[in-house]
């Protein structure tokens, strides 16, 4: 049995299924990303983990014992909200101390393992702070804080990084992530954003619609869509039908399923092996995206985006036309018709 | 068993108060006979019929409508165009409308009496008219959050400056498109200005008098000549309120789900 | 160079004229003539003398001090509780709720008197109805007593205190509460750490607002009993309104009296406020 494990969990409001039939397992130590639009599910599922919403029917197992229905404070489980919900009437350490009080620590070591703590998230000096005199980075390192230092058996993070700028969210994600290997802590994150979760997760599930539509390793999620759902959530991959692909290269042999995805990035201006796929369009459209270069190439009727690094320092024009090459293992089947 | 919750008993308890005298007031009113028994001995609409054929009534209630009508409309354009262009053009100045505002609550109608009667009284001036003026600065905190708020929430500041640089004067601009937007949030507060106005008794008590009675005047002289009669004009107030009451929830809430649905 | 708006001056003259006639005038007035021997002499302490030497004007600061202090504390404790209570009802029902409540803010002054003699006067509701079970409270309790006068100011400061509490709980959010429960606190515990000192400087904001309102009110102690509650704004009334026994220029000493006191109540609500909440500041 893995150290966290959900099985068969349904939930319904107003008679609306919000999560359906859904098996999960985290294992010791690891982070796993909870990704999907809003409104797939994502959140109820932390909140039924942690207790503070119940679900219809379903086990939820933490450390091999069945906690389903056990109490959120007797969960031993830490949450970081998408809000911070810090307590605004407390400083930063009272806000780190507060769980250690309600489960009647000794003042000394109080003091010890909230001081480890804010050495730990980087806040050192700012002890005696309120939380409106902080920055959102800085208040978040206290959520953090605060939902650690009790040292719960699971952390969960509702899009912790959400309401801040994106170069405090870059720098903060690191920081989460070593955080989280240091201490060796089972965490599940909640996020839309599919770079944040590439960026930090060791495994990844994706939601819709309630369920979990495929799970695996940012790098399997990322190169083997199953569906076509994930392949557009995921990137910007363009979805081929069957019939689309055959009329842009009759020859190659496909697999019989209904759709193919081909990531914008693996279209090549040269060919690396005799076997690639020649495509050759239209150009529609250039919008130059730093780095990248993304083309709007029309093959007969058939748009296809196509991202090149940005090398050269002169754009091809709209109306041009332009030749491409394209692997043919890059062409992904997608396997799953549903979501 | 469950228990019954502090806040869930305190609330019974606060509502039960609150609705004891009304009712009471109520049922005096339709009382036949009601001086040793529990329950009154019969229902009847005498009173009501009396107050309604008693000239006295249809006088003091006429002057309190028109006091505190006049006094409304008055107080409206007075005081709405001054906070508009303060805060419009001289927000700075905000600062003196609110230390206005506090002093008012610092000096409750009776002290004011004091000050306007030094003041005012024996010069040829009728009092009624200083009453009406110290009404117009007592409504000053209400109509100035009112005017506030709808200000705000129309962001009056860049509306006047967009129709400005259209080639709109600054009263046109007022007019035509402040005016508009603000009508159903001053609505709201003109409706509460006059239900306070229709109740006030102090003033009006000690500055004029008899000389002038209005409604609150005349249920005063009435609690010691008939306990019926006085509920009967009670009832009618309390319903008097309870219509403006609606009218201002009604409207209150259409301005508010304009603002929703944009 | 600044921008010559005339709208600016066209609105706000009348509007400081309108301040300057019925506001700053009167008081200015009033103060002076507080100072003034009766009759139009001199300067003089005289009046302010008297107050604090006649242990009948002394009584009335106290009696006025007890009644709205008491008044005040009452309402406050019961609609904390009250005012939490309405915030779990359903949404439309809380609305509903807060407008019979603002309705019955109107019962004030002299119906609302009139409502309380129906219900525990000589012939009321109450008082009847106790005689016919045996009870006999005619000695220990009248509505005319100041134990009566107290449950009509209690009546008034309700409403206020529930219409200027409810919106204070819409500062307590939900996930203060969830955080607080995956910490390990009861709901016991949230109340006492962190909701109530997050409510508290709103507390005691309302609390002023109610003794304020209950030092000036006096249109209620005036229907019951005319002149013979001695209370502050009694006395004052009856010193300048009085024709035989008119004696203005010690019912202005008496107001600026009055009037120090609820300015120092609201002096000293903010000064708390600030004390209380040191993370606010």
């Amino acid at each position: 049995m893995s150290y966290v494990q959900i099985e068969h969990l349904s939930k319904s409001f107003h008679g609306q299924h919000v999560l359906q039939q859904l098996d999960l397992a985290i294992e010791k130590g690891e982070l796993v990303t909870l990704l999907g639009p809003s409104g797939c599910g994502k959140s109820t599922l932390l909140r039924i983990l942690s207790g503070l919403t119940a679900s219809d029917t379903g086990m939820i197992y933490i450390d091999g014992k069945n906690v389903t229905d056990v109490s959120p404070k007797n969960r031993q489980i830490g949450m970081v909200f998408q809000s911070y919900a810090l307590f605004p009437n407390l400083t930063v350490s009272q806000n780190i101390a507060f769980g250690l009080e309600m489960n009647k620590i000794s003042k000394t070591e109080i003091q010890l393992r909230v001081q480890e703590m804010i050495e730990l998230v980087g806040l050192v000096g700012k002890e005696q702070a309120y939380p409106r005199e902080l920055s959102g980075g800085q208040q978040q390192r206290v959520a953090l804080a605060r939902s650690l230092v009790t040292r719960p058996k699971v952390l969960l993070l509702d899009e912790p990084l959400s309401a801040l700028d994106a170069q405090i969210r870059k720098n903060l994600q690191k920081q989460l992530r070593m955080i989280q290997r240091e201490l060796n802590m089972t965490t599940v994150l909640v996020t839309h954003d599919q770079e944040e979760a590439m960026a930090v997760s060791d495994r990844i599930y994706i939601m819709n619609g309630g369920r979990i539509v495929q799970h695996g390793s940012p790098q399997e999620i990322y190169t083997q869509p199953r569906s076509e759902f994930v392949a557009r959530f995921i990137g910007n991959y363009n979805v081929l039908t069957a019939e689309q692909l055959k009329r842009i290269t009759p020859n190659l042999s496909l697999p019989a399923v209904e759709r193919f995805a081909i990531r914008p990035e693996t279209f090549r201006e040269q060919p690396l092996a005799g076997e690639d796929i020649c495509l050759t369009g239209n150009i529609a459209q250039v919008t130059m995206l730093g780095n990248i270069t993304r083309y709007e190439l029309n093959i007969g009727d058939i748009p296809v985006l196509v991202d090149t690094l940005h090398l050269s320092f002169e754009q091809e024009q709209i109306g041009t036309t332009k030749t491409l090459y394209v692997s043919p293992k890059d062409v992904i089947p997608l396997y799953d018709t549903i979501a | 068993m469950k228990r019954i919750s502090l806040p869930s008993l305190s609330f019974a308890l606060v509502m039960l108060y609150l609705f004891l005298p009304v009712a009471a007031t109520i049922l005096y009113s339709l009382a036949t006979e009601w001086n040793s028994t529990v329950l009154p001995e019969g229902l009847t609409g005498k009173w009501f019929a009396e107050l309604y054929a008693d000239p006295r009534f249809l006088q003091a209630f006429g002057r309190s409508f028109l006091l505190s009508f006049l006094t409304t409309v008055v107080a409206v354009v007075i005081i709405v165009p001054a906070v508009f262009s303060i805060i419009v053009y001289a927000p700075r100045m905000e600062r003196l409308v609110q230390i206005l505002v506090m002093l008012t609550y610092a000096v409750p109608g009776v002290i004011m009496a004091v000050g306007l009667i030094r003041t005012y009284s024996g010069n040829g001036i009728p009092m009624v008219i200083i009453t009406a003026g110290a009404y117009l600065v007592g409504l000053l905190p209400y109509l100035y959050q009112g005017t506030r708020n709808s200000l705000l929430a129309m962001q009056a500041r860049s509306l006047m400056e967009a129709a400005e640089l259209l080639g709109a004067s600054h009263w046109q601009a007022f007019v035509r498109i402040i005016v508009p937007n603000i009508m159903s949030g001053i609505f709201v507060s003109s409706l509460l200005s006059f239900s306070i106005l229709f109740g006030e008794f102090v003033l009006i008590n000690i500055l004029v008098g008899g000389r002038y009675e209005t409604l609150q005047m005349y249920l005063y002289a009435k609690l010691s000549s008939s306990g019926h009669v006085a509920s009967a004009i009670t009832v009618t107030y309390f319903v008097l309120m309870a219509i403006i009451t609606g009218l201002v929830v009604k409207f209150s809430r259409r301005s508010f789900t304009r603002k929703e649905v944009p | 160079m600044k921008r010559f708006v005339s709208m600016l001056w066209v609105t706000t003259i009348p509007f400081f004229a309108m301040i300057a006639l019925f506001l700053l005038v009167p008081l200015l007035s009033m103060i002076g003539g507080s100072f003034q021997a009766e009759g139009g002499g001199g300067f003089t302490f005289s009046h302010y003398r008297e107050i604090f030497s006649n242990p009948y004007y002394l009584q009335a600061f106290e009696n006025s001090v007890l009644i709205s202090f008491l008044s005040a504390l009452i309402g406050i404790v019961v609609a904390v509780f009250a005012a939490y209570a309405i915030t779990r009802f359903p949404h439309s029902l809380q609305q509903r709720i807060l407008v019979i409540t603002n309705l019955t803010s109107n019962f004030a002054g002299i119906p609302l008197a009139f409502a309380f003699i129906v219900l525990l006067g000589n012939s009321g509701l109450f008082v009847l109805l106790a005689k016919q079970l045996g009870i006999d409270f005619g000695q220990s309790f009248t509505l005319y007593s100041w134990s009566g006068l107290t449950l009509v100011y209690i009546y008034f400061q309700l409403p206020l205190a529930i219409m200027l509490l409810y919106p204070l709980y819409h500062a307590i959010q939900k996930q203060w509460m969830e955080a607080a429960e995956l910490l390990g606190a009861s709901p016991w515990k949230f109340w006492l750490r962190i909701g109530f000192p997050v409510l508290l400087p709103g507390i005691v904001g309302t609390f002023s607002i109610l003794f304020a309102n209950a030092m000036g009110a006096y249109a209620s102690a005036y229907a019951l009993t005319g002149s013979n509650y001695n209370l502050v704004p009694i006395r004052i009334g009856a010193l300048v309104s009085g024709d035989i026994f008119a004696r203005p220029e010690l019912g202005s000493a008496l107001a600026v009296l009055l009037g120090l006191t609820l300015t120092a109540a609201l002096l000293v609500n903010e000064w708390l406020t600030r004390k209380i909440r040191r993370d606010l500041s």
